[in-house]
């Protein structure tokens, strides 16, 4: 009887079973609609560019865990998330060195050097994108990039339209139904707005992105487009056109959740996502850029470690007994 | 039965189990020839010791270990001392443990107790009984206590040891709480019983609270705050805000002591095996689980684990001879294919531990700093006294970061470095 050797470990004895592989694995299922529209609007050259995004990031995580001899990391598939959602960024025709050097950036500037998974402060996909967009602008006009396309809706590039052009060339050229399935112009994975809300909602469903986070930052890009518009309906869009264009949902759903940039109280999740959501109209009915997506989260990351000390009490602290 | 469910939009969580409403009569364990009998003080070789291998006890003997010792044990049986060596437990702290060899004659007789009505005498005698009542800390806290709260409710999941007494000896429990009332002079005496039950209805003369079968809503810090409208404080215990916890069992148990003038020993305990069924058993306190599980069939082999408590926040035992104790009241066997694996993976600030937690810790930062050692940080800044130990982080935790034990070391290592810095200051002074 004293011969058996039990298994002696520490409380708790349950576990719910989830993993970061499955997490992972999950948030790629949910990328999926939108790549694969993205793959049927772009043709092969998406393809192409999606795949070596994907495969690059995971090159390079698996190059830096080599030679910092660690453990190799690549089989959680958070390289692999960063990659496709770098990728889906990108616009289809973007040349081979560009988007490897765009995973670079991503996983070893974004990600590694921080640490690792979990200690990154921004997100790593935005770090890549943020370094290509101010290195290599023109890749990034979408009216050029597609010029050799024969598309059967507007080839122009919506919120470029909006910038150079005024509302009265959107009003004409775009309707909600067009962009919300993906007729326009953009990013391989950013312009197909069903498929992008369908992945997205099934995400918060299971658990894996917090819903605070997508919801504020919706009404934060609603409630301030509707106020530019309201304010001078000439100048400024509405709130449709600005949701249903440019980056915003792959943010919403996707950019924006991603957990270690991102705070987790609820108070200042909700308020994350909203200033995020407002800084992506001022700077697009404001400032310079026509879309700024990617730099408004990246300035919200850099927010995450101070707004999430607004924090209930803990049991027993702060409190007199009463 | 614990795996995560497909959608989780709202937090997971668990609910305590109900007894039934007709509960069998439990199933009871034939008394072993060796009994292990625990000693809450280690071993001084430098001292003469009171009792020795080969000594014989009768049934009811109080075993202290040296002249000056305040922690005894009771001899459940006549027999004699067949060894004392030291207990490791699994913080690491040393005891003592003691094992009596039956007397093959059968013998009644049992010491008989001079109970006195006041709670120096119950607490020279009855600290293990069976539920073990709290008597030292109600005979040396200086009258603060104002309130003693009895639990019918079992803060371990799946168990329903305390609910099955409260429904079968809620006289004893109420003839218990006028002994308490009369030996401690405590005027207030409140029952904690499960909503939904039928409990209730035994106990209508006294001061009831319901809780939610919400987990972990049993927990002390918890009732506090939900029925007694106190808060307690970052490190502080009940007994510091005045309140004192004492389960059904015990309070049962007490009232016996009194009418017989003698301790009882059998323990009530569930014990649920490796499929999740459930047997109610009783046992004499010192039993060895081994033989627990022979009299109810449960095969055990290598690398099984089993769980002495609760299979969020309990202990496993490294031997099968541990021994039944008068605290005891679940024991959970899991086979080895069900165990799960815990990781070095780094917190990838996921926010669930943040989300499910009842004390609102920080758990995310906070396991930042314990990793790094920084006890001191994490209880300042990082509210690590707070935590009830419930042990729900751990369990959502998807880096399957090992989160309850770091924040039960940090405790650990962080009393221990308050006492040796008090131990510095007074030796300066």
């Amino acid at each position: 009887m004293n011969n058996y050797k039990l298994t002696v470990s520490h409380a708790p004895f349950w576990h719910d079973g989830d993993s970061i592989f499955q997490m992972n694995l999950n948030i790629l299922i949910a990328l999926l609609p939108a790549v694969i529209f993205g793959i049927i609007q772009f043709g092969t050259p998406a393809a192409g560019v999606l795949a070596l995004s994907l495969s690059s990031a995971i090159v390079w995580e698996f190059i830096l865990n080599i030679t910092s001899k660690n453990k190799i990391t690549i089989g959680d598939l958070d390289a692999a998330v960063i990659g496709l959602l770098f990728g889906m960024m990108l616009p289809a025709t973007s040349p081979w060195w560009l988007v490897i050097t765009g995973t670079f950036v991503a996983v070893v500037i974004g990600k590694i050097i921080f640490g690792g998974l979990g200690a990154n402060p921004f997100n790593p996909a935005l770090v890549g994108m943020a370094f290509l967009m101010l290195s290599w602008k023109t890749f990034f006009d979408f009216d050029t990039a597609y010029v050799n396309y024969d598309f059967d809706f507007t080839a122009f590039a919506p919120l470029a339209t909006l910038k150079f052009q005024g509302v009265e060339a959107i009003s004409d050229l775009f309707t909600s139904t067009d962009l919300l399935m993906g007729n326009q112009v953009g990013g391989i994975g950013s312009t197909f707005g069903l498929g992008l809300i369908i992945g997205g909602i099934y995400l918060i469903l299971r658990g894996y992105a917090r819903w605070e986070i997508t919801v504020s930052f919706i009404a934060g890009i609603v409630f301030t487009a509707y106020c530019f518009n309201l304010a001078n309906p000439g100048s400024y869009a509405g709130p449709m056109f600005h949701l249903l264009s440019g980056y915003t949902l792959l943010g919403a759903f996707f950019l924006a959740t991603e957990r270690s940039s991102s705070p987790v109280n609820k108070i200042p999740m909700l308020l994350y996502g909203f200033f995020a959501g407002v800084m992506i109209i001022l700077m697009r009915n404001i400032g310079a850029y026509a879309d700024g997506t990617i730099l408004a989260i990246l300035l919200f990351n850099l927010a995450n470690p101070l707004i999430d000390t607004i924090r209930p009490k803990a049991l027993g602290k702060g409190i007199n007994n009463a | 039965m614990t795996k995560r469910p497909f959608f989780t939009l709202l937090k997971p969580g668990f609910n305590y189990d109900l007894v039934e409403s007709n509960p069998e009569e439990p199933e009871s364990i034939p008394l072993p020839d060796n009994l292990i009998l625990l000693l809450n003080e280690p071993i001084n070789s430098a001292k003469k010791s009171l009792i020795k291998k080969g000594d014989t006890v009768k049934k009811g003997e109080k075993l202290c270990l040296y002249d000056e010792s305040t922690e005894y044990t009771i001899s459940p049986v006549a027999g004699s001392i067949s060894s004392i060596d030291i207990f490791l437990d699994d913080s690491g702290n040393t005891s003592t443990y003691l094992v009596i060899k039956k007397d093959q004659k059968e013998t009644t007789d049992t010491i008989t107790y001079d109970l006195k009505d006041d709670i120096t005498s119950a607490d020279q005698y009855l600290r293990t009984l069976p539920g073990k009542p709290p008597l030292k800390i109600l005979a040396t806290n200086d009258n603060k206590i104002n309130t003693i709260v009895i639990t019918c409710i079992d803060t371990d999941l799946l168990t329903t040891t305390s609910q099955y007494v409260a429904s079968k000896f809620s006289n004893e429990i109420k003839e218990g709480a006028q002994i308490l009332k009369k030996l401690t002079g405590i005027p207030k005496i409140c029952i904690a019983v499960p909503e939904e039950s039928n409990i209730k209805e035994k106990f209508d003369t006294m001061q009831v609270f319901e809780t939610s079968i919400r987990y972990p809503s049993n927990f002390p810090a918890l009732i506090l705050k939900d029925h007694l409208n106190i808060m307690l404080s970052a490190g502080q215990a009940p007994e510091d805000v005045g309140v004192c916890f004492i389960t059904a069992e015990a309070a049962a148990s007490m009232a016996i002591a009194y009418k017989t003038k003698t301790a009882g020993f059998e323990k009530h305990l569930t014990v649920i095996g490796k499929q999740g069924d459930k047997h109610r058993v009783t046992a004499t306190v010192g039993t060895s689980l081994g033989k627990i599980f022979k009299a109810l069939d449960i095969h055990i082999s290598n690398e099984d684990r089993i769980v002495i408590g609760c299979p969020m926040q309990g202990i496993a035992t490294y031997t099968l001879n541990h021994p039944v104790q008068s605290d005891m009241n679940t024991i959970l066997i899991q086979d080895k294919e069900s165990i799960h694996q815990i990781s070095d993976s780094a917190c990838i600030n996921c926010g669930k531990c943040v989300q499910i937690c009842p004390a609102n810790v920080p758990v995310n930062i906070l396991v930042r700093y314990l990793e790094a050692d920084k006890y001191e940080e994490a209880a300042d800044k990082y509210d690590l006294e707070s935590c009830i130990e419930c042990g729900l982080c751990a369990y959502v935790c998807i880096s399957k970061i090992p989160l309850y034990q770091y924040i039960k070391l940090g405790k650990h290592e962080l009393s221990a470095f308050r006492d040796s810095s008090v131990e510095l200051e007074t030796a300066n002074e």
